[in-house]
């Protein structure tokens, strides 16, 4: 499998103040890959260091064998997009509008939408399922299709990588399901590879190719789903949690 | 080319050309207003006689020293003003921001201040008239408003996000606000008296021969601001959205702000400080054509801040005055009744 991204000896954090050892992982092509983590563990922190929003401390970041630094900012637009947990507010900001702007990049001065362009749009409008909703104002949507919303942003800017942030925070079961269908369908068969974060077991264990698990100043430790909950890797890491609470049912 | 499947919808535009033609028209119909009406009434058809060359002097006088410069300079001043607004509003997400927002005008007002408060003072020059038309009060004002633009600018590279600047622009603007209450109160009357008459604003001030460069710079900064759309677009969907889609957010946000900061540097010079155009414009044009698409909004803002910008000047003029009402009061008084409604109906068509 080609790889996509390879981090080397990555130190994150802020300050100069690493929040874990060095990381050395990657990401192959067609992957879905799972970041799990307690609040504060650095997730957030490796999303932004690895979609070159902040500085790595130390070590770097290779994305198709070339540092992600040396990459011109309208370059990297066209190698990963991203879905994050905030969302749009403005109040007139239409569902075609912000989804449009995913092809900004490709686009020319005066941002005229070709034929091909507006056919791209509505073709990632099916895909996540929102045909309906191209001319709904963006904040009158549900969380489950703001999510679907940021995620056809994503289709329209045609990157071989997508980063979510937290994708299923805020999202009842069904919204769950759908998403996961998206996900897999975007990795089956349009090949993308899927960075994505969560606090859902069943997200991180049933749905991801690859799992990334990490700990405030632990090592970060990658494997398959299987491997990581074989070795026990899982069961330490929940058991700080299960041990701390005091379950008044339980006495 | 057909959608994919039955259940797709396409995308509505809006009715743009309708309500552009309208918007226009309104602008035309003010600014011929703007010629007929005041102290004296000249009638429609002696208007286009005035400016093609007519017997009648006097018409003829007011019409091409007086009222048609006011006209251009208003509908300038509402063109750039409302744009700068815009792109405030934008820049900072927020609904209330407006061109006075980083203490830009209270930079000029503390120029101004200066020159007359001080000229008075010393007993440089006394007469109220003449010091309202002089050529150094504009420059004092230009020369207070741009110090504090470039003070933000050099500022924006230093702070990370963009509330602290805000925060920066409203020190900067109480600063330089107490300053010349101070100045104020050590001055004389006459001073005091034009200072006064300065901060109502008005659109008299630029001659025909100042005007030719207020119109270049207005139009300049204008479509430079245009020029901008692409960013503002991409900055509504929040910064590491617009960061990833390639757009660097230090360089754009120091651009935006130059941009802004320069049509209201360059109105509250020869206009003075005048409120309310640059708040509540942008909300109409977002309001009546529904989007937030800037491509579409600042040519929409521009329009309807001319439209504006006229209409407050006719009524500041209505033939039962002598003289003008101050415009700061006229465009604030129909200003904020408008972004009321603006509000009310905003709240039913988001539902």
């Amino acid at each position: 499998m080609n790889e996509v991204l390879h981090t080397y000896n990555l130190l994150i954090g802020y300050k100069g103040q690493p929040l874990l050892p060095e990381v050395n992982v990657s990401l192959c092509e067609g992957d879905i890959v799972a970041l799990a983590g307690p609040n504060g563990s650095g997730k957030t922190t490796l999303f932004k260091t690895l979609s070159a929003s902040i500085k790595p401390i130390s070590g770097e970041v290779k994305l198709f064998g070339k540092d992600l630094r040396d990459y011109q900012p309208s370059e990297r637009s066209s190698l990963f997009s991203l879905v994050l947990t905030e969302k749009p507010d403005d109040l007139f900001l239409k569902v075609f509008d912000i989804v449009a702007a995913g092809r900004y990049p490709q686009l020319g001065l005066l941002a005229r939408l070709k034929d091909e362009d507006e056919q791209i749009i509505y073709d990632s409008l099916q895909t996540v399922g929102i045909g309906h909703l191209t001319n709904r104002n963006f904040v009158s949507l549900s969380d489950g299709e703001k999510q679907k919303v940021m995620i056809a942003k994503a289709l329209v800017q045609d990157t071989p990588i997508i980063f979510m942030d937290e994708p299923a925070a805020f999202l009842d079961y069904p919204s769950k399901i759908e998403l996961v269908n998206i996900m897999h369908k975007l990795s089956r068969e349009q090949h993308k590879t899927i960075l994505f974060s969560s606090h859902d077991l069943d997200l991180l264990l049933r749905h991801s190719d690859q799992l990334w698990v990490m700990a405030p100043h632990q090592p970060l430790c990658q494997g398959t789903p299987k491997e990581l909950v074989e070795q026990g890797i899982i069961d330490d890491y929940f058991k700080p949690i299960v041990a701390k609470e005091e379950f008044f049912w339980m006495k | 080319m057909t959608p994919t499947s039955p259940d797709i919808e396409r995308r509505h535009k809006a009715p743009i050309l309708l309500i552009s033609i309208g918007i226009v028209a309104v602008g035309l119909l003010l600014f011929v207003m703007n010629l007929c009406f005041g102290s004296v009434s000249i009638p429609m058809k002696e208007i286009w006689a005035a400016v093609f060359g007519s017997d009648d002097a006097t018409y003829r006088a007011i019409i091409l020293d007086y009222r048609l410069p006011q006209a251009i300079t208003a509908l300038l001043a509402g063109i750039g003003l409302s744009i700068s607004g815009l792109l405030m509003q934008t820049l900072f997400r927020n609904p209330l921001a407006d061109p006075s927002l980083l203490g830009i005008s209270s930079g000029s007002s503390l120029g101004v201040a200066l020159v007359i408060l001080l000229g008075t003072a010393t007993g440089l020059s006394v007469n109220t008239l003449s010091l309202w038309s002089t050529f150094g009060v504009t420059v004092a004002a230009f020369v207070g408003a741009f110090a504090v633009l470039l003070l933000i600018l050099a500022l924006s590279s230093r702070l990370r996000s963009m509330v602290s600047l805000v925060l920066v622009g409203i020190m900067i603007a109480y600063i330089a606000g107490s300053v010349t209450d101070i100045l104020k109160f050590f001055s004389q009357k006459e001073g005091l008296h034009s200072f006064v008459i300065w901060g109502m604003g008005s659109f008299s001030n630029v001659s025909k021969a100042q005007l030719p460069f207020f119109a270049v710079a207005v139009v300049a900064g204008t479509i430079g601001s245009f020029l901008l759309f692409k960013t503002l677009n991409l900055l509504l969907l929040g910064e590491r959205y617009a960061e990833n889609l390639g757009v660097n957010i230090r360089r754009s946000s120091m651009l935006i702000i130059l941009a802004s900061g320069f049509l209201t540097a360059l109105i509250t010079a020869f206009c003075g400080p005048i409120a309310f155009l640059g708040l509540a414009v942008p909300h109409i044009a977002r309001f009546l054509f529904k989007s937030s698409d800037h491509k579409l909004l600042i040519p929409a803002t521009a329009f309807i801040g001319m439209d504006l910008a006229l209409f407050c000047n006719l009524i500041a003029r209505l033939p039962s005055f002598e003289g003008n009402l101050p415009i700061n009061s006229v465009t604030a008084l129909i200003g904020a009744p408008i972004v009321l409604w603006v509000i009310f109906r905003r709240q039913k068509v988001l539902k």
